[in-house]
């Protein structure tokens, strides 16, 4: 299929009017689920995923697109209107969000915050469309060596998502890594860690690990302390975006944009450390740099363009190649394998109308987000008033279905129900979900790869440094660890000087 | 951050998983061919090395907790739970448990509206009303979803069974 045959065959497939009505409704969910104190984006995702199994896999896999894009943008509206931000993303947007709706501004902050979304989108999307086939092409001549270098470098992945501590991110993974063995081993076809039931010879169902992994925990630990937070709505204020203010943002949106672009495609980084780098470069650059923290509105313009453009590009290296660019699109690969497609190079190979589909779908989703989140912004007093008592156990339900739809079984349900578990003790001792759920979803890919590699080479190592690609890749991962370290030991370093500093300074009283 | 206590004792926790994997759970559980030509093909092989990862964070965390500076009181977080806590987690725990056993006697769709009535009710039954009504609608509305749209067949139980 040449590129126009797929474009068209792509657009085909789009415009149909199922289609934009599911991303409508996948961003109206997600800017709904960001906007609750409480949810995220990630939950939403998860929670939604059962519900696309009915649907043909271009409208589902949009419904989900929609709801990462929308989640997305409306974390940025409790950040800005009661400084708790819906995803860790939009702590930046608070930086100079709140402070705005403090000096009845809101609607000034939010107006900027819609359209700098919007923009930055765009520009990711379009990076994706660019950026994604040629990678795919490319990686059509990967075999099995170069997959293992490339999954090992993308285990680098989780020092970004560890949070305070990798070594506890490297033991959730490798907890990840191991209930991923589980089941028939698929060259000696012996039992892995069944403990003797049927119903775990095919492995533990992906979805019911990450529900049970990202809803649960937080249903427990609502249960558990029972009190739902005060939050002191902002009113929305009389002020309105000017465009002079729109266009001295423009170039923090754009350098925002390519700040989203360039660290999304790199798997693992993220939302939160893009937004905190644009917010920081615009900062630095701005002739106003001295109201940045203080209520500047160029502040929120670079949060949210850091922030949403990453939402396009972490989708480079999914659909090229495979690998999980966040825990949102780990996600998303979910929803894939639920309709039997496999993202890599050979799904622009195999299935590349609807990669075109897609790409056409994400385009509509920017503007489709414009419109749904101006109507979000003004509904938000509604959204935000939705009592936890009542969402939390709902989000229960809503798992039990979900999960149990998967397969039809119970027993995944019960999978659903220990992870939870495993999940909140997790979260108590402070080991970040995220590498764990990375972990299972790569471990197969990197066992198998690895195993068949030595196959080829009938045991030989050095099958791993075959080539410049394999070469390449361990020399990135090599890097990537010597930098981990780095920053490891940095942090650490500062941490041991401050502890030093505090205890200096602590005042000495009696022990009581 | 954790106290310098409990991280010492999640420290050990891990070693002791790495340990029980790799010494126990894995020679038990694990079936290895009498003969493999490549070790690394062994269905072992990958299990092991995650164990002794395990084992050697678990090291890693106990010696940072022996050797670097506590934090503060102040910055680290307690894990006491109090006696209301213990008892609606032990209360939410008993739900989860009965869900399970549940769900293919009495049905999801009773089970979920039992659930759900019990959970409002747990976390001190404010709006009530809605609550109750949320309890009937919604694992209906999901029912009627999965099994007319979706073409699930949702478990119905022995006791009473939907349309």
């Amino acid at each position: 299929m040449t590129f126009l045959e797929a474009l068209s065959a792509g657009f085909i497939m789009v415009a149909q009017w199922e289609s934009i009505f599911f991303l409508a409704i996948g961003v109206t969910i997600g800017v709904v689920a960001g906007a609750i104190p409480g949810m995220s984006a990630t939950m939403a995702v998860a929670l939604t995923l059962p519900f696309t199994f009915a649907l043909q896999p271009i409208f589902g896999i949009l419904l989900l697109l929609g709801v990462y894009k929308g989640g997305i943008f409306g974390g940025s509206i409790p950040a800005i209107l009661i400084k708790t931000p819906g995803t860790p993303a939009s702590s930046a947007t608070a930086l100079d969000g709140y402070p705005m709706a403090e000096q009845g501004r809101a609607g000034e902050a939010l107006s900027m915050s819609l359209y700098a979304s919007c923009i930055a989108d765009l520009i990711s999307n379009l990076a994706l469309i660019v950026f994604a086939a040629w990678l795919a092409s490319f990686a059509l001549n990967f075999g099995p060596p170069e997959m293992f270098t490339l999954i090992v470098f993308s285990l680098t992945i989780i020092a970004g998502v560890s949070g305070d501590s990798l070594v506890k991110g490297i033991v959730a993974a490798s907890l990840g890594l191991l209930l991923a063995t589980v089941g028939l081993d698929l060259i000696a076809g012996s039992e892995r860690l069944t403990f003797g039931s049927v119903d775990m010879r095919g492995g533990l169902n992906f979805i019911a690990v990450l529900i049970g992994l990202f809803a649960l925990p937080e249903i427990i630990a609502y249960m558990r302390k029972s009190a739902s937070a005060d939050h002191r709505v902002r009113g929305m204020g009389y002020s309105k975006l000017k465009m002079v203010d729109f266009r001295r943002s423009l170039k923090s949106i754009f350098r925002g944009s390519a700040i989203g672009v360039f660290l999304g495609a790199i798997p693992g980084i993220g939302a939160a450390p893009s937004a905190f780098l644009s917010y920081s470069e615009a900062r630095r650059a701005s002739p106003n740099r001295d109201n940045f923290g203080k209520g500047e509105v160029e502040g929120v313009a670079a949060a949210e363009a850091g922030n949403n453009g990453v939402a396009g590009a972490t989708l480079i290296p999914l659909l090229s190649l495979g690998i999980p660019g966040d825990v949102i699109t780990a996600i998303i690969i979910g929803a894939f394998m639920v309709h039997n497609l496999t993202p890599g190079p050979l799904l622009f190979v195999n299935n590349a109308d609807l990669v075109y589909a897609l790409f056409i779908g994400l385009i509509a989703s920017s503007f489709l987000l414009l419109i749904i989140g101006s109507v979000a912004i003004r509904a938000f007093r509604y959204i935000a008033d939705v009592p936890s008592n009542l969402l939390f156990p709902g989000v229960l339900v809503l798992c039990i279905y979900g999960v149990y739809a998967v397969n039809n079984s119970i027993f995944d349900v019960a999978v659903m129900l220990v992870m939870g578990v495993v999940g909140y003790i997790m979260l108590i001792l402070r080991f970040p979900a995220a590498p764990f759920l990375i972990g299972f979803i790569l471990g197969p890919m990197l066992e198998n790869n690895f195993r068949q590699a030595l196959l080829m080479s009938r045991g030989d190592l050095s099958i791993f440094a075959r080539g410049p690609i394999t070469i390449l890749f361990l020399c990135m991962t090599v890097i990537s660890v010597v930098l981990i370290i780095r920053s490891t030991v940095k942090a650490a370093r500062l941490k041991r000087e401050l502890g030093a500093y505090g205890e200096k300074s602590a005042p000495q009283g009696p022990k009581t | 951050m954790l106290s310098r206590r409990d991280e010492f004792l999640t420290g050990l926790c891990v070693m002791a998983l790495g340990a029980l994997v790799l010494w126990w759970i894995i020679p038990t559980y694990i079936t290895t061919p009498r003969r493999v030509p490549i070790l690394a093909l062994s269905p072992a092989f990958w299990p092991r090395i995650i164990a002794w990862t395990i084992l050697g964070c678990g090291l890693i965390l106990v010696l940072r907790a022996a050797l670097a500076p506590a934090p503060p009181d102040a910055v680290a977080d307690d894990l006491s739970v109090s006696r209301p806590e213990g008892l609606r987690l032990l209360a939410l725990g008993a739900i989860l448990i009965g869900i399970f056993f549940a769900l293919p006697v009495v049905g999801m769709v009773w089970v979920c509206m039992i659930a759900y009535a019990l959970m409002v009710l747990l976390s001190g039954g404010k709006n009530l009303g809605w609550g109750m009504i949320i309890a009937i609608l919604l694992p209906l509305l999901l029912y009627l979803f999965f099994t007319k749209v979706a073409g699930v067949a949702i478990p119905q139980g022995q006791i009473v069974r939907l349309p």
